[in-house]
């Protein structure tokens, strides 16, 4: 997901001028000269000189010297020449796996859930599924014990509720 | 002062907060030495378990998970050159340099052994410098807060290592999001967008553990697993430390006087303190054309400076609740659950709390060489369990933990939408530290700045009119204007070049 410059500054010029409608449609606090308005337009401003000056190209030759720096120093791992659209899903998969359990998770309950996710972040990271399988079966059940037990966490039950 | 010391004894010794300094040092020992796992992600996992913990043993996790996940960094950097934490970025190659030369023991027992002299001597800056300030800052007045915020959030732009406009712009997209909310001197609630999840504001804790771990998972997905470690027989650790310590007198003063500066500066931390220690190392050694093959001098400076950090970090974040790096970061939100509220009066009114801390730090830091000599050579086993099996439970450990933290979904969605976020900011260059820094800060600059402006009358006049104020405002201005005169002078040099040639 790496963007040109250009396309992160117009962005944030975007989200700047959005903060400052926002603001300014605040309604003011009565007998007062500053209200809630202030902050978000201020904020806003300088997102848009932000925006627009990182469009521009201010400062990434110090960005450059950083990154060079650091590869200088140290083995970072490259990453792997995969085919991009498989590498997008790959990355996105933790975020989606727990919006899809904020969707389902009350209905089919923690372990379960839990075990989809354990195996499929284990499959997508290249595990076997000698190593994935009893991972999934095995951690769901022991984060269960120890949030719900120790923690008293209220984690659902859904279809399989544990004996504790 | 002797009862107030007792009373802090007791606090450190009892049983629950033994057990949670031994238990959260040896997480920070592993967490830390596995590769992409940083220390700051190893403390935000552990803010859900400090809920349950009593104030003391909450803020003793905090501090001995962190101190020894900075320093097992270094394990996996000077055995497989692959940084464990980013602390530690700046000297691998020296301490790998040991490595192929047949002495890993050299480099590990100068890590152990100056990290731990380093966080004690950090320690004993926190002790000397919080106190004084803490009575100067008890005349503080709602001016001078503001401009310490402001302040705090454009050091934290001026020192990172990345673009400064880049930088800027993340620290007010922080702002931003803290604006989300009824959290603000009128009580309107904004952005909200009819929702009532987001009636309440962003919570910082899940936004911490998104931008800090689900990140760096789903940056992980695509990494190859790092090369499996040989396993090795080490020799004795510690054997010649005695004499370094002896020979190097001045790299271990600079180190520690930088790490402690470094840390004191609000937002920068153990990894910037590397990395300017290790060059001033270089540029003032006798020998500089020995850097990299293998030479003490800038692993025993570095190391001592990134530990020295953790400790001076918590004098602005105990103070003024402005956090000196991002663990402090984290740190504060855990203080204020914990009633401990970060302010002047601390040192007054909770001053056993205060040296419980301090005892706390030095316990750790006297830990740190047993433990970490056992880490060290427990590494090749530890360090071969595979990636697939142990990002997956981080995953789990984000959502459970953020959900344990006020029992709603909705904090989940937080985690999943920041670990977004923080990805994208990341891969193009939006340091994700500045934007913690302006979530966590947000609330009281704008605090301050409206109960400022209503005091004086909507006149900006007193904003510098008072004596420390108006230094502070100075600061703030400089700090402002230094990326411009930076692009300026690179332009006109660009310029100057093309006329010569």
């Amino acid at each position: 997901m790496f963007l040109p410059d250009k396309v992160t500054g117009l962005f944030l010029v975007g989200l700047g001028a959005a903060s400052m409608y926002g603001g300014s449609l605040l309604p003011p606090v009565p007998g007062q000269q500053v209200g809630p308005n202030v902050f978000p337009m201020v904020v806003g401003g300088g997102l848009i000189l932000c925006g627009a000056l990182i469009s521009l190209g201010v400062g990434s030759a110090l960005e450059k010297e950083a990154e060079a720096d650091l590869a200088a120093h140290s083995d970072q791992q490259e990453v792997k020449a995969g085919t991009p659209l498989v590498d997008a899903f790959k990355t996105l998969l933790p975020p989606l796996l727990l919006l899809t359990y904020v969707m389902i998770g009350d209905r089919l309950g923690f372990v379960v859930c839990a075990f989809g996710i354990v195996l499929s972040v284990s499959l997508a990271m290249g595990a076997r599924l000698k190593l994935a399988l009893p991972l999934a079966l095995i951690a769901p059940v022991i984060v269960h014990l120890i949030f719900l037990k120790l923690l008293r966490v209220p984690l659902p039950p859904g279809i399989l509720p544990m004996p504790w | 002062m002797t009862a107030t010391l007792i009373e802090a004894f007791r606090l450190v010794l009892a049983p629950d907060v033994l057990l949670a300094i031994l238990l959260s040092s040896i997480y920070g020992l592993m967490v830390g030495s596995l590769p992409g796992l940083s220390a700051t992600m190893a403390t935000a996992l552990l803010v859900p378990v400090t809920f349950y913990l009593s104030p003391i043993a909450a803020v003793a996790t905090i501090i001995s998970a962190s101190a020894m996940a900075i320093f097992s960094g270094d394990i996996p950097g000077a055995l497989l050159r692959i940084p464990g934490t980013p602390a530690s970025a700046a000297y691998t190659d020296e301490a790998y340099a040991y490595t192929r030369k047949g002495e890993p023991e050299i480099a590990l027992g100068i890590c152990v052994w100056f990290s731990a002299i380093g966080g004690i001597i950090g320690t004993l800056s926190l002790m000397i410098l919080a106190p004084p300030l803490a009575e100067m800052a008890l005349n503080f007045s709602t001016f001078e807060y503001f401009w310490l915020a402001c302040l705090g959030l454009m050091c934290a732009t001026m020192v990172a290592r990345s673009n400064p406009v880049k930088a800027i712009a993340s620290m007010l997209l922080g702002l931003l999001v803290s604006c989300i909310g009824i959290e603000n001197p009128a009580g309107t609630p904004r952005f909200t967008f009819g929702s009532t999840d987001l009636l309440g504001g962003i919570e910082v804790i899940p936004a911490l553990v998104g931008v800090f771990a689900l990140s760096e998972v789903m940056r992980g997905m695509t990494q190859p697993e790092p090369p499996k470690l040989p396993p090795r027989r080490f020799g004795s650790i510690l054997k010649g430390m005695w004499t370094l310590t002896k020979q190097y007198p001045w790299p271990q003063v600079r180190g520690n006087i930088v790490g402690i500066i470094i840390g004191v500066l609000p937002g920068a931390g153990a990894d910037m303190a590397a990395w300017v220690s290790y060059s001033m190392s270089k540029r003032f050694s006798k020998t500089p054309e020995k850097f990299g093959t293998g030479h003490p001098e800038g692993l025993i400076e570095a190391g001592a400076s990134n530990n020295a950090s953790l400790a001076s970090g918590w004098v602005p974040s105990l103070l003024f609740g402005i956090p000196g790096d991002t663990i402090t970061a984290i740190a504060i939100g855990v203080l204020y659950m914990k009633g401990l509220n970060p302010g002047p009066s601390l040192f007054t009114e909770k001053a056993s709390s205060m040296y419980a801390l301090y005892i706390i730090f030095i316990l750790a830091n006297f830990l740190m060489i047993p433990l970490g000599i056992i880490m060290i050579r427990l590494a090749s086993k530890l360090l071969s369990a595979p990636r697939s099996a142990i990002m997956p439970v981080i995953v789990l450990l984000c959502g459970v933990g953020s959900f344990a933290t006020g029992n709603n979904s909705f904090l989940i969605v937080t985690v999943a939408v920041f670990g977004l976020i923080g990805f994208v900011m990341e891969r193009n260059g939006y340091p994700v530290a500045a934007m913690v820094l302006g979530i966590v800060m947000g609330t009281m600059v704008e605090q301050s700045f409206i109960t400022s402006l209503i005091k004086s009358d909507g006149s900006l006049w007193p904003f510098f009119s008072r004596p420390v104020a108006s230094i502070l405002a100075a600061l703030t201005i400089a700090a402002v204007l230094w990326p411009v005169a930076y692009w300026a002078w690179g332009k006109a040099r660009t310029v100057g070049a093309a006329r010569s040639a």
